[in-house]
Order: C-alpha cells, then structure tokens, then sequence
C-alpha cells in the first residue's frame, strides 16, 4: 500500500472538531484545533484505552471524555485533571502518525521520513463509504491499488479521488475537482457507489 | 465461542439477573462464560442447566446465582440486605459490549466522575482525587478502597445540593463488585449500590446494578432512573475502550495515583491467574 | 406548569427536552419506569396514552402522546421567531423530516433496545435498515453543505434537526459508528453548539 493514505476530505474536519476514520482496519481519529493544523492520532487514550474520537477540542488540545487528560498538538500529556498540580512526565503521549494536508484532502502515513504528495488544491465534492471491496472499486473506476489517486475524468472536470480501504469489504472514497459541477460530481459518484454495491449483492 | 476452560473463572458465583425476572413455570435462556444456559423456575426453586447438566442455584440478595465449577468460597456476605429500612431496588439488566473486567473497574474509578457523570457525581471545577487507601483482605479474598471522597453537585437521586461525597469500595470477586456512600438523607449510614456482572462472552457482559438505599422521599422510578442516567454514561466509555478485553500486559496502559483500586484490582486477577476477559498476553512464556 | 412523561434513557424523550431546553421552557418531569417496570403499559399511564409510549406532554389541558407532534406543539405556541417550525415554503420540508425522524431513524431506536436492553427482535435487519436511514441523511446533509447549509431544511436550525439528533447520536447504542457518515459527523458538531443544547446518557454533553 502507498505510504500516504488519503483518509478524508479538508473540508469535513473544520476547527473544533474529531473524526473517528476506519483505515484497513485501524482505528484512527482526526482533529483540528485553533491553530488549524489537522493532526492523525491511533483512536486510542494511552490512559484507559478511551477512543479520542468521542473527546472534546478546545483551544489547540484534545481532552479525553473518560477522565479528561489533556493532550497538546505534539501528542503529549498536558494536564491530568484529577491530579491538578502534577508536572506530567513527557513519555505520556498519545499515539501519533504523520499526517498531511494537500489537495483538499487530510493524508496519514505511518513513516513521517516519506515527504507527503504535492498536489494542487482542489474543490471538495463528497466522502463516500462503498461497501465493496477497494480492489472492485478501482477496477470500476480505473485506479490502482498502488496509487493513493484515482483520475476519474467526468464532464469537462477530472475529478481526483483519494482512496482508503476500510477493510476487505468496504472502501472510502475523497473526491475532488477543479471545480466543474460539484452537484452532477456527487450524483454521478452515488450511482457508482449503488452500482458497485449492487454488483455484489447480486 | 463455547464455555472458557478458565478454571479461576469457571470457579466463581455469577448471576444470571434478578429473581424477579424469571417469571414462574417459563424456560429463560441465558448465556454465561461463552456457554448457553436455561433457567427455569420449578415450584421448589430454580433450575438452572447448561449442556445437560445441572447447575448449582443460590437465590440471594433477590438474584439468581450460579456457577460452572467448584467455588472455592460461598457467596460473599451483604450483611446490609438484612436491614429492614432498606430499599431493595432493580436497576434491570444492561447488555454492554466489552469486558465484565472493564465494568468493574469503571465502577471502581472516581476520576472519570466530572467528565462522564457531568453535574451529577463531579464537575469539572473541582476534578482532584484526593489520596485514598486500598488494601487486599485475605482473610474474605476482598479488595477494599477506603477513605474515598470526592465533591459531587448531585450525588443521589434526593440530592438538592452538592456535597463531598465519601464512599467506599469492596471487589468481593472478579465479576461483583459494589460501592457504599453516604445517602443526603443519612448522612451516618451507607447506601449500598451493588454492581453483579454476568460475562456473557469474553466482550459481552451484561450489568445488573442493585441498590439498598435509605431513602424515603424518592419513588422506586426516580431511584432506578437515577442509577439507570449514571450507568449508560458508563456504558458509552465502557464500548469503546481499546481494546475491549482488559489488558494486564505491563505497560499496555498508563495509570496514575487515582487508579490505585485498578492497579491493585488487575494485580488480583493476575494472582488468580484469571483469563476470560482479559486481553491475550505476549509478554509470558507458553501464553 | 407542562409536564413530561420522561423516560432518561428515551431518545424520543429526549427529542422533546432539547426543545424546552433549547426554548428556555419551564417544565416538571414525572419519571415513568419504562425498564424494568414497564410503567407505560400500566392502565394509568395506558389512560394517558393508549399507545402505551412516551413522551407524553400536558400543557393547559392538553395531552400530547408522539415525539414530532410535541415538538410542533412547542414551535407553535412558544416560539415567537417561527425559526423551529417556519409557516412558509420550509413548512412542507420540515414535516417530511420529521415524519423520517419519527419513522425511518426509528430503526435505530428498534436496534437499540433490542441490542441494549435485549428486546426481542431482527438486530441485523433493524441494523440494515438504521444504515440506509443514516446514509439517506447523510447524502442530504452533504448535499446541504455543498450548497452552504448547515442545517436539514434552510438557514436555520428547524425541529426537523431536533427530531432527527437523538437517534442519530444514540446509533452507537444500536453498534452503529459515525465512520460511514461524515457530514452527520458535521452536522452534530452544529447541533451540539446550539444555545440550551443539553447531552442524555449516551450522548455526552461535551463538545
Ligand atoms: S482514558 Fe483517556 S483520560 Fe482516562
Ligand atoms: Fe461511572
């Protein structure tokens, strides 16, 4: 599998907000605080095991919903509330990838030596969960498994879909363009998603 | 899945839920250690069978008890159901996806209080833990926290006003564990509120909360939708801790000084080399 | 005073108090023990309601059983901005929703009580049928936010949105994640910001 993973759109993760993202089976969560950067964390609180996605932003750090341990951009515990003067050690820290924002899209690697893609940025159209197979899925649309894109030309646009499998039998795809028309993008993909996942229920 | 070969598990008392859900003459199914069981409730007492055999029954406390194996010890004592101004109140039984270990240490943590029970047992102003003491009573093979307190905005279902709330603690086997705390109403007695975890499957429990209370202004529906409320805000952090089945691995987790119960609580069930719900160990040779 | 037949762990319940809440309306709850008691299908409670379900809602001598008509209800006689239930070509777009709300998102309500409170009944096909739902929504949310909408029907959050939060927020109870669905992911973020937003177990009230 490529290195980056494109694992959701820019626009579906504003200020403020976690995203809990299924990538080949892995449990991952994505937030954004004040300051804008996007960060990929494994969904897990290094305390009690607590998923950071159902947690809470405020500021430029992540607060756990189980006991509220507070964690800053670069992973490490700030604040441990039930004990509100300790000086938290450095080793506690949540379990951070690399992650990367280019063309409209959030990318997570597990190797942050790989340099992210350089792309263009681009429209946002839609997030899709198809639940068939990414293998069936790139072969309908013309992609590759070993390709983190697929070029998908349609009307007068191309559109740029960033790809993550979710596991053996369901796929999620990013899509972007340049901008032709989102609404007829959108409804042209939902039909490849219906037909995708008709052909495997037939 | 078919019934664990865990002999620390098989070797303990568990309940199948509350008397009075086994309505007379009907065959209830049930499951328990990973094994499908039937009860049923004969004119002489209750039946209960699993793979032909029959089961040792205990009916106290108003549930229904059973065993697969040879329980070292007899049910534990809760000398509190022999009160008469008791309130014996049935909660119903909660199916939960996660470990019955894991219920029994959320059930043991003060620290999550004002961020899961938000206003109610905590509030974020005042978050501290203050130390409190635990120790193993060999002679009952219990583990008690003691000396436990902890500032609460509404701390019963008759509360009006906050209050530091002092509890206690008492594991009284893997899968049972209960609390006692000071009621609003009486303030030199304990309510007792008793957790019984029925492990269905190694991450399939289901919660039976029972409670004895002195309480003589609240209705059984307010006192049952009170601990209701606090149990399914357990119940969304329960489903989806990581991994489901705790893990007693060394450094697989981060305790602090307010996780001392579920220190000592992992180094029991590590003592009794209990496995069924517990996370698959790499770190032990043959594991 | 209004009063509510309440049921804390209800998400139909629910619905309605996020509405009193979000409407600054003062209101006394009675408790009705649901489970284990099955209170709501006593003849008391049968007399307020032959339906036998909550919520139930007296105002002025007025007894009002089913989530999405108490919710019009409320829009209509204490919300003087007409935002919640807007009398204009919204109306028509509000009642399709909330008639999904009442409906189809019922699913997951199905799933949840079976897969929670071991309820008899088809936990795939409540489950099977909770995904469509959620992914309809979805669809229409994602479509709303292409065209700068935050909200299911116009500019303005509408009892539509009210009706449709609890189950949605609740689907984890029915062992249905968000992952599928990211503009649901947004939009709760949206509903959870709104002045008076109040949690219920199961949804908490941080955000
Ligand atoms: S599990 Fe995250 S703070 Fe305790
Ligand atoms: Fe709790």
């Amino acid at each position: 599998m490529a290195d980056w993973i494109p694992i959701a759109l820019s626009r579906d993760v504003p200020v403020g907000i976690t995203r809990a993202v299924i990538v080949d089976t892995r449990e991952v969560m994505i937030w954004r605080g004040e300051d804008g950067v996007a960060q990929v964390w494994e969904d897990r609180c290094p305390h009690r095991g607590m998923r950071l996605s159902l947690g809470f932003v405020r500021g430029n750090a992540l607060n756990c919903l189980y006991h509220g341990w507070q964690y800053g951009a670069g992973a490490n515990c700030l604040r441990i509330p039930a004990h509100p003067d300790l000086t938290v050690p450095p080793t506690i820290r949540a379990n951070a990838f690399a992650a990367a924002e280019t063309g409209g899209m959030v990318w997570m690697s597990d190797d942050s030596a790989a340099p992210p893609p350089q792309l263009p940025a681009l429209t946002p159209v839609i997030s899709l969960a198809i639940e068939v197979a990414p293998e069936r899925v790139l072969a309908e649309l013309g992609g590759s498994t070993a390709e983190p894109l697929i070029e998908l030309p349609f009307a007068a646009d191309t559109l740029q879909i960033g790809w993550h499998r979710v596991h053996a039998a369901k796929t999620m795809l990013h899509a972007t363009g340049a901008g032709a028309d989102i609404g007829a993008a959108t409804a042209h993909l939902r039909a490849l998603r219906q037909n995708l996942e008709q052909g495997v229920a037939a | 899945m078919s019934l664990t070969d865990d002999r620390a598990a098989l070797d303990q008392w568990y309940t199948l839920g509350a008397l009075q859900d086994f309505p007379d003459g009907a065959e209830v199914h049930s499951r328990l250690l990973g094994e499908d069981l039937t009860v049923r409730r004969l004119a002489d007492g209750v039946e209960v069978r699993a793979a032909g055999r029959a089961l040792p029954v205990r009916t106290e406390y108003g549930h229904l008890w059973t065993s697969f194996g040879t329980p070292e010890r007899n049910l534990f004592e809760l000398p509190e159901s022999r009160e008469p101004d008791r309130r014996w109140i049935h909660c119903g039984p909660v199916r939960v996806r996660a470990s019955g270990l894991r219920l029994v240490e959320n059930f043991l943590d003060l620290a999550h209080f004002p961020y899961v029970h938000t206003d109610i047992l905590g509030s974020e102003a005042h978050p501290e833990v203050a130390k409190y003491e635990v120790e193993q009573r060999r002679d009952v093979d219990e583990l008690w926290a003691t000396k436990c307190e902890f500032y609460q905005p509404k701390a019963a279902a008759a509360s009006d006003e906050g209050q530091i709330s002092k509890y206690m603690y008492r594991v009284v086997s893997p899968f049972n564990v209960m609390l006692y705390k000071t009621p609003p109403t009486a303030p030199d007695r304990w309510d007792v509120i008793a957790l019984f975890v029925q492990p269905v499957d190694e991450a399939v429990s289901v919660a039976n909360a029972f409670m004895l209370v002195i309480d003589d202004t609240s209705t059984d529906a307010e006192l049952s939708a009170f601990q209701q409320m606090i149990f399914v805000q357990d119940k969304i952090v329960l489903e989806n801790q990581r991994p489901s089945l705790l893990p007693l691995q060394p450094g697989r987790e981060t305790p602090t000084r307010a996780d001392l119960s579920s220190v000592l609580y992992r180094r029991w069930l590590k003592e009794k080399q209990l496995r069924f719900g517990t996370e698959p160990r790499t770190d032990l040779p043959n594991a | 005073m209004p009063k509510l037949y309440d049921y804390v762990l209800s998400g139909s319940c629910y619905k309605v108090r996020l509405l009193l809440n979000m409407l600054g309306i003062a209101y006394e709850t009675q408790a009705v023990d649901f489970f284990p008691g099955r209170e709501h299908k006593r003849p008391e409670f049968l007399a307020l309601n032959p339906l036998g379900q909550l919520p139930v809602f007296e105002d002025a001598g007025l007894v009002l059983r089913d989530a999405q008509a108490i919710l019009c209800h409320l829009a209509s006689s204490y919300d003087a901005s007409g935002q919640w239930l807007p009398r204009d070509v919204r109306f028509g777009s509000v009642m399709m929703w909330l008639s999904f709300a009442g409906g189809e998102l019922m699913a997951i309500s199905g799933a949840r009580m079976i897969a929670m409170l071991n309820y008899p009944g088809d936990l795939a096909t409540l489950q099977a049928k909770a995904r469509t739902a959620l992914r309809l929504l979805d669809d229409h949310l994602a479509d709303r936010a292409q065209a700068g909408g935050l909200w299911i029907v116009g500019a303005t959050p509408t009892i539509a949105d009210i009706a449709s939060f609890p189950y949605v927020a609740l689907s984890h109870d029915a062992g249905i994640g968000h992952e599928d669905y990211p503009a649901i992911n947004l939009w709760q973020r949206q509903v959870r910001k709104l002045p008076g937003f109040v949690g219920m177990p199961g949804v908490p009230g941080y955000f």
